[in-house]
C-alpha cells in the first residue's frame, strides 16, 4: 500500500510538474478492515514566486500568503488532528505519514531570519496570525512550547539559495481540541470554496465524528528544472471514518439495539441459540453510499482544476463491483487494487459501494472473515509500530516507556524518535535506556547519537532527539524517569485535576540509501500527566493560619512584657463569672436606688 | 505566695477605685489585699516599651506596607494634557502663503494690488485660524521654483481683456487674466482686481476653511475661533465626509479583489490595469501616504443581498462578511477594501438624492462603504475566462476617485490643491486626536485613582506635547504634518500601553479578608495597651495634682 501510495504521490508530483493547470483537487476512498474507511482529500495550488511577491493572488489564499510574507516564512506545515490511527487493524498511515501531527495542533515552520532573535520574533507574529486566521489557540505557542529540533525535520521544498538564513521552529499545542472552527477558515482557504467539487463531501458533523482524522496544510517553494519557481500550497485533509457509525442519520444520532433478527451472528459458536448471539466479524463488508457516509452529495467538479488528474479513485480489488450514478466513467487501473472515476463538470456524483456477494451465509467465521480481507485491499504492514505510556505511580515521579516493534523479518530500521516535553517533567537523562524485550540488560547499541536540550523552568521545554536503530523482529523498550514539578499557583489551568497533555512523540524513519529524506513518519499519542494540584482556597488559609500563630505569639508576648504580676488575692476579681455578676449587682444596685428615688419623691 | 495563684492584671488598672467598689458591693473582708506600689521605674519601662512598639508599627511597619502595596503612578501634567484636550493649549493657525506673480506690473504697482487685496481678504475672512498671507513673488524666473516651493498658491497675474481666473490642473497656480484699466493707482484705496482677487481666493479656499473650522467645532470649542457662518446644512455633509474617510494612516494596504458568483472569470489583468489607471494618483497621494497593493481572485462568492436590482438598505449587507475573505492586512496600516464582483446585478437608483444616509448610491454600478473601501459591479457574459484592462478601466478610475474621497481630500479644486489642502487637514486632524487623546488619558488617570501609571507613559505623553507644540507652531507646513504624526502615534502608544489596560482588580472584601486577620489580633492589645497607658498616665498626672493641692491647703 505504500508503494501504491508512494506511486500515487509521485504520478501526483508528475502531474504538477507538467500541469499546465496551478491547481488541482482528488479524494482516495480506501476502505480499511473492521467497517473502517479512509477518505484522503488533497487540494493542491501553486503561484509563481514572482506572482507570490508583487502580492497577486489567485489561487493560493490571499489571508495566508500575506502571513507568510510578513512572517519571511520560507515553509510552513500545520497540523490539527484529532483521534488515533489504529496502526494494528488499518495498517500503514496515509502519505508514509506525512501529512498528520500529533493530536491538537503542530506547526513547524522554516523562517528566514538573520539571528535566533529575529527567527522568534517573527514566529511569534507567524504564530499570532495563523491563530487569528485558522480560529485555533495557536497564539499559546511560546517560548516554552516550542523547540528547535535538530534531526527529525527536513524541508520539503527546494531551497536553492537561502538555506543558511532558515530557522526551523517547531511549537505543538497538544491540548487543543480541533473542530468545526477550524475547518471553516480551512474551507476558505480553497479556490472552489466548498461549493463545488470534493470539498463539498467535507461536513464539520461527520469529520469531528471519525475515528482519526488529521487536516494538513503545508507550503512549500519547489523549483522545477525547468521553468519558474513555484510555492505550492497543499491542503489535504486524511479521515477514518466508521462506517457504522456514519450511517447514523443525523437527526436520530442516538445508537439503539438492533431487533434481534437483525443482529449479525457467528452461527459455528457451540452456545449459539435463539437468545444467545456472539457478533459475527465480517463488517468490513457493510455496505454503503457517498451520501449516507458523508452525509451529502458531491456536487459536480471544481472547474478550475486540472483536468488530467482524476477527482475521485477508490482502492479496491477490482473484484468489487461499485455501481456510480449516471455520466460517470470507471477507470480500473492497471495495479489491480485501484480505479478512478472521471466526473462530468455539472453533474452530480453518487457511488454506491453494495456488499459482496456471499458465497454461502452458512459457513464459519474464518471463511467469512478470509471473504471480507479479500474484499479490501490488504493492509501494508508499517515500518514500525510504536506506543507510549507513563510507567510509575505518585505525584512525585513517574516515567515514560515507549514500546517501539519492527515488524519486518530482515530489515533493520533507522529511525529518530524526537520528545519535546514540558518543563514541568524534568527528566533524568541518566535513566535513558533502550533494552531489546527478552532480554533485561539496556543494550547501549540501539541509541546511536542524542541530542538532548535541558529544560529552563518557565521558559522551554525540555527537547529530545534520539537516533536509534531496531533489528529485525525485535521489539524494543525505550524508558526514562521524570519528576514532576510543582507549579505555582497562576500557573494552574481552570482544570488542573484533569491532568497536562505531553505531546506526541515524533518518530521520523529514515531512507537508508538517501541521506536526510524520511521515508516514513508516525507519532504516538499524547500522554496526560497529572501534576500535584494544590488545594486552591490555599492561600487564604495560609494568610489565616500564619496570622493566628502570629497573633497568638504577638499578644502572648506583648502582654507579658506589659503587664504586672502580682499574687493572686492581691489583683482585682479574676474569671468571667464573677466580674460578670459583680457588673450585674452594679446596675441592679443603680436600678434599685433610682427606684428607692422614685418612690420617695413620691 | 505558696496558696495564690499568679494572675495578670490589667495593666495600671486603677486598683483604688476598684478595691473600693468591690469591697463595698461584695463584702469579704480579708480575701483581697492590696499588692504592693510599683516601683517608679518599673511604669516607666512599661511606658517605654508600648512607646517602642508603636514607633515600629508607625516608623517601619507602615512605611514598608505603603511601599510594598503602593500603585506605581509615574508624574503625568494632567493640567497640562487637559489644556491640549480642550485646545487651551493650541490656537491652530494655518498660515497659508500665497505668491503674486505680476511680471507685468511695475514694483510699486504690484505693492499696491498687494495691499488692497490682502485688504480686502481681511476685511473678508470671518474665521482667524485660516489666514492668507500674500506676498510678492520675486520677478526673476530662476527663483520661482524656490518660492513656489513653500507657497500654498501661486497666483499669476496676466494682462487680459477681462477678469477671469483659472485653476491650472498640474501645479498649485491660480491664473488670472485682468483687464488692463484695472490696475489700482497708488492712491486709490479700493480696486476692482484686489477685490476680484480676494474674492477668487476666499473661493478657492472656502472648502478647507469649511473643513478645517468644522474639525475645530467638532473637537474643541473656544468660540473666537468658532466661524460664525458655517450652516447646518454645509456642516452635516462635512460630517458626513469626515465619517466617510478612514482615520489618518502613514501607510494604507490597498486590496483590489475580484469575485465573481460563479466559477468563471478566473483571472483579470490588475496589474496592469493599475498601472494604467491609477498608479498616477497613487505616486501624487505619496508625500502624504504609502500604498501597498495586493490583489485576490474569489470564485463561487455569493453575495449577502441576491436580489437583481438592489435598492439602498441591500446595500449595506451585500458584502458577505462571513464568507468573503477580506480580513484586513496584516500588519499595523488599515485596508482600503476595491471590491469588482462580477455578476448580473445592479443597484436602483434613489429617488432623490439620499440625505444622511451611510452608503452613498450615486452611479448604477459603484458603491462606497465609509471606511472601508468600494464596491463596482460588472456584469460580464458567462463564458468570459478572463477580465481585460479594458473592462477594469471604468472601475479602476471610480476606485481612483473613491480613494481620494477615503482619504478625506477636498471635492474641489484641481488636483495639486486638494492634495495640498489634504496635507493640511490631515495635520489639523492629528493635532486634534492627538489632543483629545491625551485629555481622554489625562481623565482617566484622574478617574482610576487605583491604576497603574508606569513611566513609559509619561515618557510618551512628554514626546506628545513636544511634538505637539511643534506641530502647533508650524502647521500648515510639510513639517507640521510630520510632528502631528508623531504625536498622534506617542499619544495612542500611551494611552494603549499594555499595562495599563490589565488593571489589577482588588475589590474591599478582598483586602478586608488578608487583612483582618493579621491585623486585627494583633492591633488589638497594641491599642488596648497604649489606652491603658494614657488612662494611667492621666490618672497618675491627677494624684500628682491632688496632691500637689492638698500640700498647698496644708
Amino acid at each position: 500500500m505504500r508503494q501504491l501510495f508512494s506511486l500515487l504521490l509521485l504520478s501526483l508530483l508528475s502531474f504538477v510538474c507538467s500541469a499546465s493547470s496551478d491547481y488541482h483537487e482528488q479524494l482516495v476512498l480506501r476502505p480499511l478492515p473492521l467497517s473502517a474507511l479512509l477518505a484522503s482529500f488533497d487540494f493542491r495550488s501553486n503561484i509563481t514566486l514572482s506572482a507570490f511577491e508583487t502580492h497577486n493572488f489567485r489561487f493560493f489564499p490571499r489571508s495566508l500568503g500575506q502571513i507568510l510574507q510578513y512572517a519571511n516564512t520560507r515553509e510552513l506545515h500545520l497540523r490539527f488532528s484529532l483521534g488515533r490511527w489504529d496502526a494494528e487493524s488499518w495498517g500503514a498511515r496515509p502519505w508514509d505519514g506525512a501529512r498528520e501531527g500529533g493530536t491538537g495542533v503542530e506547526l513547524w515552520a522554516w523562517l528566514e531570519a538573520e539571528t535566533d532573535d529575529e527567527a522568534d520574533h517573527k514566529w511569534l507574529t507567524l504564530t499570532n496570525a495563523l491563530s487569528g486566521l485558522f480560529c485555533a489557540s495557536l497564539n499559546f505557542i511560546d517560548g516554552t512550547r516550542t523547540t528547535r529540533p535538530v534531526m527529525s525535520f527536513q524541508p520539503e521544498g527546494d531551497h536553492p539559495n537561502s538555506t543558511e538564513n532558515m530557522h526551523l521552529l517547531y511549537g505543538v499545542l497538544p491540548h487543543e481540541v480541533v473542530c468545526t472552527e477550524n475547518l471553516t477558515p480551512f474551507l476558505k482557504l480553497l479556490p472552489c470554496k466548498g461549493k463545488v467539487g470534493i470539498a463539498t463531501l467535507l461536513d464539520g458533523h461527520k469529520l469531528f465524528d471519525a475515528s482519526w482524522q488529521s487536516m494538513a496544510i503545508d507550503v512549500r517553494p519547489i523549483c522545477p528544472d525547468d521553468g519558474e519557481c513555484v510555492l505550492q500550497i497543499e491542503l489535504t485533509i486524511d479521515m477514518v471514518l466508521d462506517i457504522e457509525r456514519s450511517k447514523r442519520p443525523r437527526d436520530n444520532p442516538i445508537p439503539r439495539p438492533l431487533p434481534s433478527h437483525e443482529l449479525m451472528c457467528d452461527t459455528s459458536k457451540p452456545y449459539h441459540a435463539d437468545d444467545t448471539c456472539f457478533p459475527a466479524d465480517y463488517s468490513a463488508n457493510q455496505d454503503w453510499t457517498l451520501s449516507q457516509v458523508f452525509g451529502r452529495n458531491m456536487k459536480g467538479i471544481c472547474p478550475l482544476t486540472d483536468p488530467a488528474v482524476p477527482p475521485v479513485c477508490l482502492q479496491v480489488p477490482h473484484s468489487r463491483r461499485v455501481f456510480v450514478s449516471s455520466g460517470v466513467v470507471e477507470k480500473k487501473n492497471a495495479d489491480g487494487t485501484s480505479r478512478c472515476f472521471e466526473i462530468s463538470p455539472k453533474a452530480d456524483f453518487e457511488m454506491i459501494f453494495p456488499r459482496p456477494e456471499k458465497t454461502d451465509g452458512e459457513e464459519g467465521n474464518a471463511a467469512q472473515a478470509e471473504i471480507a480481507l479479500a474484499d479490501v485491499v490488504k493492509p501494508e504492514t508499517p515500518l514500525l509500530y510504536a506506543e507510549r505510556s507513563f510507567t510509575g505511580h505518585g505525584q512525585e515521579r513517574g516515567g515514560v516507556q515507549t514500546i517501539l516493534r519492527n515488524p519486518s523479518p530482515d530489515t533493520e530500521v533507522e529511525f529518530i524518535y524526537m520528545e519535546s516535553l514540558p518543563w514541568f517533567m524534568r527528566i533524568y537523562t541518566h535513566t535513558i535506556e533502550a533494552h531489546v524485550g527478552g532480554e533485561s540488560k539496556s543494550n547501549g547499541s540501539l541509541i546511536e547519537e542524542i541530542y538532548y536540550r535541558p529544560a529552563l523552568d518557565r521558559a522551554r521545554g525540555t527537547q529530545l532527539e534520539m537516533r536509534m536503530r531496531i533489528p529485525p523482529a525485535a521489539t524494543v523498550f525505550l524508558t526514562y524517569d521524570f519528576e514532576k514539578s510543582i507549579l505555582r499557583y497562576t500557573e494552574y489551568p481552570p482544570d488542573a485535576n484533569r491532568g497536562f497533555d505531553v505531546a506526541a512523540a515524533v518518530i521520523t524513519i529514515l531512507n537508508r540509501g538517501e541521506e536526510r529524506k524520511a521515508a516514513y513518519t508516525l507519532r504516538t499519542t499524547s500522554l496526560l500527566c497529572s501534576l500535584p494540584t494544590p488545594d486552591f482556597s490555599m492561600p487564604y488559609n495560609v494568610i489565616i493560619f500564619t496570622s493566628t500563630a502570629i497573633a497568638l505569639a504577638f499578644g502572648g508576648m506583648f502582654n507579658i512584657l506589659v503587664r504586672r504580676f502580682v499574687a493572686a488575692d492581691e489583683g482585682p476579681e479574676a474569671g468571667l463569672g464573677k466580674k460578670l455578676s459583680a457588673k450585674l449587682s452594679k446596675v441592679l444596685e443603680r436600678f434599685r436606688k433610682k427606684k428607692t428615688a422614685v418612690e420617695e419623691q413620691k | 505566695m505558696t496558696s495564690s495563684t499568679i494572675i495578670s492584671e490589667p495593666l495600671t488598672a486603677n486598683r483604688d477605685l476598684n478595691s473600693n467598689s468591690n469591697a463595698s458591693l461584695t463584702p469579704v473582708p480579708g480575701s483581697r489585699k492590696e499588692p504592693p506600689p510599683e516601683k517608679a521605674s518599673d511604669i516607666r519601662r512599661r511606658s517605654f516599651i508600648i512607646l517602642s512598639f508603636w514607633l515600629i508599627v508607625l516608623f517601619l511597619g507602615l512605611p514598608i506596607w505603603w511601599k510594598t502595596t503602593t500603585i506605581y503612578r509615574a508624574n503625568l501634567p494632567l493640567q497640562e494634557m487637559l489644556d491640549w484636550a480642550d485646545g487651551k493649549a493650541c490656537r491652530p493657525v494655518f498660515p497659508l502663503r500665497i505668491a503674486i506673480e505680476a511680471n507685468s506690473l511695475h514694483e510699486q504697482e504690484a505693492h499696491n494690488l498687494l495691499r488692497l487685496t490682502q485688504h480686502a481678504l481681511d476685511d473678508l475672512n470671518d474665521f482667524s485660524g485660516h489666514h492668507l498671507r500674500l506676498q510678492l513673488s520675486p520677478p526673476s524666473t530662476e527663483k520661482k521654483q524656490d518660492s513656489s516651493h513653500d507657497a500654498a498658491l501661486t497666483i499669476r497675474l496676466v494682462p487680459g481683456e477681462s477678469s477671469t481666473s483659472t485653476l491650472d490642473p498640474y501645479a498649485p497656480v491660480l491664473n488670472i487674466t485682468y483687464p488692463p484699466n484695472s490696475i489700482p493707482s497708488p492712491t486709490s484705496s479700493s480696486s476692482s482686481l484686489a477685490t476680484y482677487v480676494a474674492s477668487q481666493l476666499r473661493s478657492t479656499f472656502a472648502e478647507e476653511q469649511a473643513i478645517i473650522s468644522y474639525l475645530l467645532s467638532a473637537n474643541f470649542i473656544p468660540s473666537e475661533h468658532r466661524p460664525q457662518g458655517l450652516a447646518p446644512e454645509a456642516a452635516d455633509s462635512l460630517a458626513k465626509r469626515t465619517t466617510r474617510s478612514l482615520k489618518y494612516a502613514p501607510t494604507y494596504h490597498l486590496t483590489f479583489s475580484l469575485f465573481t458568483s460563479g466559477p468563471l472569470p478566473s483571472s483579470w489583468d490588475i496589474e496592469a490595469a493599475i498601472d494604467e489607471y491609477m498608479k498616477p494618483v497613487l505616486d501624487l497621494l505619496s508625500p502624504i501616504h504609502n500604498f501597498t497593493i495586493d490583489t485576490q481572485v474569489q470564485l463561487y462568492a455569493t453575495p449577502g443581498v441576491q436580489n437583481q436590482v438592489l435598492s439602498k438598505e441591500d446595500l449595506s449587507s451585500f458584502i458577505n462578511a462571513a464568507e468573503w475573505p477580506l480580513s484586513p492586512s496584516i500588519g499595523g496600516a488599515p485596508t482600503i477594501n476595491f471590491v469588482v464582483f462580477v455578476g448580473d446585478q445592479t443597484i436602483m437608483a434613489p429617488p432623490q438624492a439620499p440625505e444622511g444616509s451611510d452608503v452613498e448610491a450615486p452611479t448604477f454600478q459603484s458603491f462606497l462603504i465609509p471606511q472601508w473601501g468600494t464596491v463596482y459591479l460588472v456584469s460580464l457574459p458567462h463564458d468570459v475566462p478572463h477580465v481585460s484592462v479594458e473592462t477594469l478601466k471604468q472601475p479602476l478610475l471610480t476606485f481612483t476617485s473613491h480613494l481620494l474621497s477615503l482619504t478625506g481630500a477636498p471635492q474641489s479644486g484641481s488636483l495639486p490643491l486638494r492634495l495640498s489642502t489634504l496635507a493640511r487637514i490631515r495635520s489639523a486632524d492629528l493635532l486634534l486626536r492627538a489632543s483629545s487623546t491625551l485629555g481622554s488619558l489625562a481623565r482617566l488617570a484622574l478617574a482610576l485613582p487605583s491604576i497603574a501609571i508606569p513611566s513609559s507613559v509619561a515618557d510618551g505623553v512628554s514626546k506628545t506635547m513636544s511634538h505637539l507644540r511643534l506641530a502647533c507652531e508650524t502647521l500648515g507646513g510639510s513639517e507640521g504634518l510630520a510632528h502631528a504624526r508623531i504625536a498622534e502615534a506617542e499619544a495612542e502608544r500611551a494611552f494603549f500601553e499594555k499595562s495599563m489596560v490589565g488593571q489589577l482588580y482588588f475589590p474591599d472584601e478582598h483586602k478586608i479578608a488578608v487583612y483582618l486577620p493579621l491585623l486585627g489580633p494583633v492591633a488589638v492589645p497594641l491599642v488596648i495597651g497604649l489606652l491603658n497607658e494614657i488612662k494611667a498616665w492621666r490618672k497618675r498626672r491627677r494624684e500628682r495634682a491632688e496632691k500637689g493641692a492638698q500640700k498647698k491647703a496644708e
